[in-house]
């Protein structure tokens, strides 16, 4: 309550002080500039395009500064541009694109192709030879050792 | 594991050490080359089980997915958070990238963890973190009771687990996963092992979340920030399933009978969340929901413990990480211009945000599990494992399919079509940045159709 109330003081105490004034505090924008005033008439309260809203964004948009912001770095151009550019590079060029490949080329992934030749060439083998596919035992039962009922 | 896991951790002098203007592309960058460096994890040529192995971690075809996952994440969660971090002082932001980071070194070890007990610390190493960030950086006054349901839920449900642990080390003598698959089964008395079996299994129901102690994961998505949101969907519920996987492997044969209410519950969870999509107002709530539905999914193919139901569980997980992540990053492009995440507000989008539409579609199609991405496989498969086991659970999985094809529908729906309001017309054009984050988490999903194989894990 208190915060919101030191929040809201600020600004009407700008609003009556600038109304009594006859001036508005505003930015740096051309007067005319047809976005600048659409801003300005279109916000509901009197504020000040420069004052900040909770999340510390100007009322301006970002993009009447730099008509290329790319959502990085708001006040420097520089950055937000080289930002973008290592994001993109390194995100899909590299990662996905090279990384992609790298994947791509990967041997046989758990042996799985191999498992499926190996089969059907035992398959052809035992066939031609007359065996039956699999024996029923895996394990040879005269090498199972069995303790006798009735022991303990 | 190393060349993954000291990039991570050297992470941390990265982003105290740059110069403030710099600090969000270093921390990019850096993190997008470790994710590269991760994808070499994927080469599994041997049948055999572990890979790159060390004393403490090792990497098999269940947990490799998950890492790339998760190592995929962190670039695209420190995207995520740029904008709304950016303005606060500079500590802040490099306290907050500091966060992510501790996670997903956490989240590293958890994955890569051989020993349960290490895999045990780091599974509740990962809370601090996340509590952290959604009561430091959440933006309503929920977000303190949204932390406490999240950390009073998974401690309650792990607590017993540690105590279960700790029965098996004095069992078994050792808790490594490589032994404990051959060692042999505990010996209790009957109400003993059922008990053990529950403390094993609980601390990861509470994290998947199974339906019945699912309450902490909308409050804990909603109030969190996009990065909480994004990381919470897409790695930590998958924690819950992968410890599920990883225990599953010693609890036979008490699981045959024990699992039955387990199972049903996750099934009528998936048509009761459905539905609770389907009244939702506000939009991280239906996501959040339609995450808790998935993941009913998910625990009723690991319960039934098939090589179908344990492929199409990863496959599911790694499917639905992706898109539920994308889902939150849409939402919280929203949230940023209107500051509100009520869907009647932000309607008929698709006017003023055409190039967005399209993400917004593609990730609700994948969230409705559309052929033929890698949603529809998992979903299938525990389809398919769940109606083999019993054909009366086609009822509840149909239905389950049909109310989140509905409510997914309606998500699109609400926040594309219709006419705009006009007090959203002059909301601030979509960001680069905004674009890169959705194609980074679609274009995966949409490159795994391709080789699906890399998430079969070592069932199939």
């Amino acid at each position: 309550m208190a915060s919101r109330l030191s929040r809201i003081w600020p600004t009407l105490s700008r609003v009556r002080l600038s109304s009594a004034l006859g001036s508005r505090c505003v930015s740096q924008t051309p007067k005319s500039s047809a976005s600048g005033a659409a801003v300005a008439s279109d916000l509901q309260q009197p504020v000040s395009p420069a004052a900040q809203d909770s999340h510390g964004h100007a009322e301006v948009s970002p993009f009447e500064k730099n008509p290329d912001f790319h959502g990085f770095h708001h006040h420097d151009s520089f950055v937000d541009e080289w930002n973008m550019r290592l994001a993109f590079f390194l995100g899909i060029s590299v990662t996905i694109v090279v990384g992609g490949t790298f994947i791509h080329y990967l041997p046989d992934h758990g042996m799985r192709q191999w498992a499926r030749r190996e089969a059907e060439r035992l398959i052809k083998l035992r066939e031609a030879e007359g065996f039956p596919l699999m024996t029923e035992n895996y394990y040879d039962p005269s090498t199972i050792v069995l303790p006798s009922s009735g022991e303990e | 594991m190393l060349k993954v896991l000291i990039p991570t951790i050297m992470l941390f002098p990265t982003i105290w050490l740059t110069s403030p203007k710099w600090l969000w592309t270093t921390t990019t960058a850096h993190s997008l080359l470790i994710a590269l460096t991760s994808l070499t994890w994927l080469k599994w040529t041997s049948e055999t089980g572990w890979t790159s192995a060390n004393t403490y971690l090792a990497t098999d075809p269940l947990s490799t997915p998950l890492l790339v996952l998760t190592c995929w994440l962190l670039p695209l969660m420190i995207l995520a958070s740029q904008n709304h971090i950016n303005p606060g002082p500079i500590s802040r932001q490099r306290t907050y990238i500091m966060l992510l980071t501790s996670l997903q070194t956490f989240l590293i070890m958890a994955f890569g963890a051989t020993e349960i007990i290490m895999f045990y610390i780091m599974f509740e190493a990962t809370l601090i973190p996340t509590l952290i960030i959604i009561t430091r950086w959440g933006n309503q006054t929920e977000r303190l009771n949204a932390g406490a349901y999240f950390l009073f839920y998974t401690l309650a449900g792990s607590l017993p687990l540690l105590v279960a642990l700790l029965l098996l080390q004095q069992s078994a003598g050792t808790l490594s996963m490589l032994v404990l698959q051959y060692s042999q089964p505990l010996q209790l008395n009957p109400w003993g092992h059922t008990i053990w079996w529950a403390g094993c299994l609980i601390a990861f129901l509470v994290k998947m979340p199974l339906y019945g102690v699912h309450l902490w994961l909308p409050k804990a998505h909603v109030e969190a920030p996009v990065a909480g949101s994004m990381v919470l969907a897409a790695v930590l519920l998958k924690l819950g399933g992968y410890g599920m996987m990883r225990m599953m492997v010693m609890l036979d044969p008490l699981s045959k009978e024990l699992a039955y209410p387990f199972i049903i519950l996750a099934l009528w969870g998936i048509i009761m969340t459905g539905s609770i999509c389907l009244r939702q107002t506000d939009l991280k709530s239906l996501i959040a929901y339609s995450s808790v539905g998935h993941m009913g999914l998910v625990a009723g193919g690991i319960l039934i413990q098939t090589p179908w139901g344990f492929s199409g569980a990863i496959i599911l997980m790694i499917a639905h990480g992706l898109a539920s992540s994308a889902l939150f990053c849409l939402a919280n492009t929203t949230y940023e211009r209107t500051h509100s995440r009520t869907m009647v507000l932000a309607r008929g989008l698709q006017v003023i945000f055409p190039l967005t539409a399209v993400w917004w579609f593609t990730a609700n199609l994948a969230n409705l599990a559309l052929p033929p991405l890698p949603n529809l496989m998992g979903e299938l498969m525990i389809i398919t494992t769940l109606f083999s086991w019993s054909p009366w659970t086609i009822l509840l999985t149909g239905l389950g399919t049909l109310i989140t094809a509905s409510y997914s529908l309606y998500m699109f729906l609400m926040s594309q079509r219709g006419p705009t309001p006009n007090h959203i017309t002059g909301l601030q054009p979509f960001h680069t940045r905004e674009h890169l984050l959705i194609t980074l988490h679609l274009i995966p999903i949409i490159l795994l159709v391709t080789k699906p194989e890399l998430m079969w894990g070592w069932c199939y």
